[in-house]
């Protein structure tokens, strides 16, 4: 009674790059140092970012960033499945953390913070799939 | 790229990208050694075999099977000694050890029938027992045997026992990591699906990548149950056989050591919907932040702040008593895979102390892609060393107690470095609250060992001071400790139990009302 073992995502899995440099690099000091920060407590505390897959990693990366950014900009996150709300758990967690620890981020303007959230969602695919030295991120199985 | 090369390995050029040092600024996409390839020959390396990473790390503890390796004697090495995945059944799994004892003759004529004899004696041996893992080894993988034609053949004559075979011979992979990855796939292919679980709670998990080293499950399930989680299955330690076929039920997986199971929970995510959440058993905020997010996903939040407070005012003076005397010290993380990312940040955090070094035997690059982000500028971080690197290492970076496994941790000794077994630990269990702080006090004791600083003295060259009796822990912890710390009523050291894990058993939980369908049947 095995479920189905045929791979139904393999034109994902056999994804491109999108970035082919850091999405940092043009950035201001000021706006590097912020994405610092909020990348920093990222590759410290959470382990989202690194599922061992890129095309799972670009999925978590958007998922959990993009809801993260909703709930900074005080949005309604729409949860339509169990993996969505498994993003809105992460997401949670990181927007409590960013509000405490870099109280900035909410005194910038909402349009800021979707561009701030933006970038970082390009710095982390940068950093975790197109510009990662991890070899296996390609392989198409699990 | 920062790599670093050792002395000792200028022989082996090859070596030099499995060594890095994190510098200034330095990032993933600059800074990050090769990993899970094959062992470069002509060093000497500590990983373990692909049969020893699917029947020792992740086939074994499972409490409630006999598990048979198909091959020599010696391939069952690993057991009561060395391995610590306890169960509340009385230790079934590693009190009681089988192999079908190949020798030469049926190297030449085939090991099938001895296959088939063992199975059966082993079942009457042990009658309560109707379940069973086969692991192939190198031996019997090599002359072609076909366990999994014999354990159909058993299947039909004792139709009340169920058999799983694992097909991964000592040489199917780089490392013990090769098997992790052949029993994951092989389970799930084999053995998922085939048993309806009762459900009994409207949040019911899988708990993955998580193997009871000295009660850690049963820590984790106690906090699960107070907040009225059902724990479906646990993959694998302290875990039944039949739980586990019934894994495709869960709400969702909680994966713990995503080195040796990430496999299952991805594809239960893929074939079955249940999504994966990668959870730190270890350290007060990431075991916090953990039990929060289960409790937000199930939207029962408060059950999980209410153990969060409970336990964090009784464990924190405790925590903090140690983290005063272990301010500074050095460590290396070097243990199998998961833990160097597990602990290197919290353990910093935490308990004070400076993560100078992580390895990891069998760990891919995702692995040391969360080691090097976690730990600080100028970390050594090696793959797959050799015990050659590790002493170099040692010299050069003088750490004050290293965290690895029973090999190399007996070498650090001989040069005078105390070691903690990062693999089965000393005093544990580690993860949960208490478990840190049992953590932070073999940590201490470790470090401020008098009969250590004895043992560093030469007695053919250092000076013996003759005047000087006998000292304890405190003595040398608290020399330049202020009297705030020293005196203060509130830090304690560790108050807990010799055993902190029997008590669990007898426990009781609250019932909480269930709003959803009490079976399966009711719901369908």
């Amino acid at each position: 009674m095995a479920a189905n073992r045929k791979i139904k995502n393999m034109a994902e899995r056999k994804y491109e790059k999108v970035y082919t440099s850091d999405p940092l690099a043009s950035a201001s000091p000021e706006t590097r140092e912020q994405i610092g920060h909020l990348e920093n407590y990222i590759m410290k505390n959470c382990l989202w970012q690194f599922n061992s897959r890129g095309w799972d990693r670009r999925k978590q990366n958007a998922g959990i960033l993009g809801q993260t950014t909703q709930l900074l900009c005080d949005e309604e996150v729409a949860i339509t499945s169990p993996l969505e709300k498994c993003y809105w758990v992460d997401a949670t967690l990181l927007n409590r953390a960013y509000r405490e620890r870099f109280p900035w981020i909410m005194e910038m303007p909402k349009e800021d913070v979707k561009a701030l959230m933006q970038l970082l969602n390009a710095r982390l695919d940068w950093t975790t799939i197109d510009g990662s030295l991890n070899l296996e991120l390609t392989v198409v199985n699990y | 790229m920062p790599y670093h090369e050792f002395e000792c390995s200028k022989v082996i050029p090859e070596r030099k990208e499995h060594a890095v040092i994190k510098g200034e600024g330095e990032d993933l996409t600059s800074c990050l050694p090769k990993g899970y390839l094959n062992t470069i020959p002509g060093t000497i390396s500590e990983r373990g075999c692909a049969y020893c990473g699917a029947k020792h790390v992740i086939g074994t503890p499972m409490k409630d099977v006999i598990h048979i390796s198909h091959g020599p004697v010696g391939c069952t090495y690993d057991t009561w000694q060395t391995k610590r995945y306890i169960s509340d059944n009385d230790n079934f799994q590693l009190k009681y050890t089988f192999a079908t004892d190949v020798k030469e003759k049926h190297i030449v004529f085939g090991a099938e029938k001895l296959l088939k004899q063992n199975i059966i004696e082993a079942f009457k041996a042990f009658p309560d027992t109707k379940r069973m893992t086969i692991y192939q080894t190198c031996a019997t993988a090599l002359i072609g045997d076909d366990a999994n034609a014999i354990a159909e053949e058993v299947m039909e004559e004792l139709p009340d026992v169920d058999i799983f075979v694992c097909n991964s011979p000592g040489f199917g992979g780089p490392s013990q990591s090769g098997g992790h990855h052949k029993i994951n796939i092989a389970w799930i292919n084999q053995k998922v699906g085939t048993l309806e679980p009762e459900i009994t709670s409207d949040h019911v998990i899988n708990y993955v990548g998580e193997y009871n080293i000295q009660g850690d499950q049963e820590v984790m399930q106690d906090y699960f149950k107070r907040m009225g989680i059902q724990v479906l299955s646990t993959f694998t330690g302290n875990g039944s056989y039949d739980d586990l076929r019934g894994m495709h039920r869960a709400h969702l997986n909680v994966l713990e050591c995503a080195r040796s199971a990430e496999y299952i929970c991805d594809e239960l995510r893929d074939r079955y919907g249940i999504p994966r959440l990668d959870i730190d058993g270890f350290g007060f905020k990431p075991l916090a932040d953990s039990l929060r997010k289960i409790g937000l996903f199930f939207g029962i939040e408060e059950r999980a702040e209410q153990i969060i407070a409970e336990e964090t005012a009784k464990w924190r003076p405790q925590l903090d008593w140690y983290k005063a005397r272990l301010e500074g010290k050095k460590v290396c993380l070097w243990p199998g895979g998961s833990k160097l990312w597990h602990w290197a940040n919290v353990i910093q955090e935490e308990m004070g102390v400076k993560v100078v070094s992580v390895y990891t035997k069998f760990g891919h690059q995702g692995d040391m892609e969360k080691g090097v982000s976690r730990c600080g500028e100028g970390a050594l971080a090696i793959d797959d060393p050799n015990e050659l690197e590790g002493l170099e290492a040692l010299d050069m970076l003088k750490p004050d107690v290293i965290f690895t496994g029973k090999r190399p941790g007996e070498m650090a000794k001989k040069v005078g470095v105390p070691y903690l077994n990062a693999h089965a630990y000393h005093n544990g269990p580690y993860k949960g609250f208490e478990g840190w702080v049992r953590f932070a006090r073999d940590i201490y004791n470790a470090v401020y060992s008098p009969i250590h600083q004895l043992a560093l003295r030469d007695i053919s060259k250092d000076e013996i001071p003759a005047g000087q009796g006998f000292v304890t822990r405190r003595m040398l912890s608290d020399t330049n400790l202020p009297d705030e710390i020293t005196s203060s009523p509130v830090l304690s050291e560790y108050t807990g139990t010799y055993d902190s894990v029997s008590a669990l058993r007898k426990k009781t939980y609250p019932e909480f009302p269930r709003t959803s369908a009490t079976t399966l049947k009711d719901a369908a």
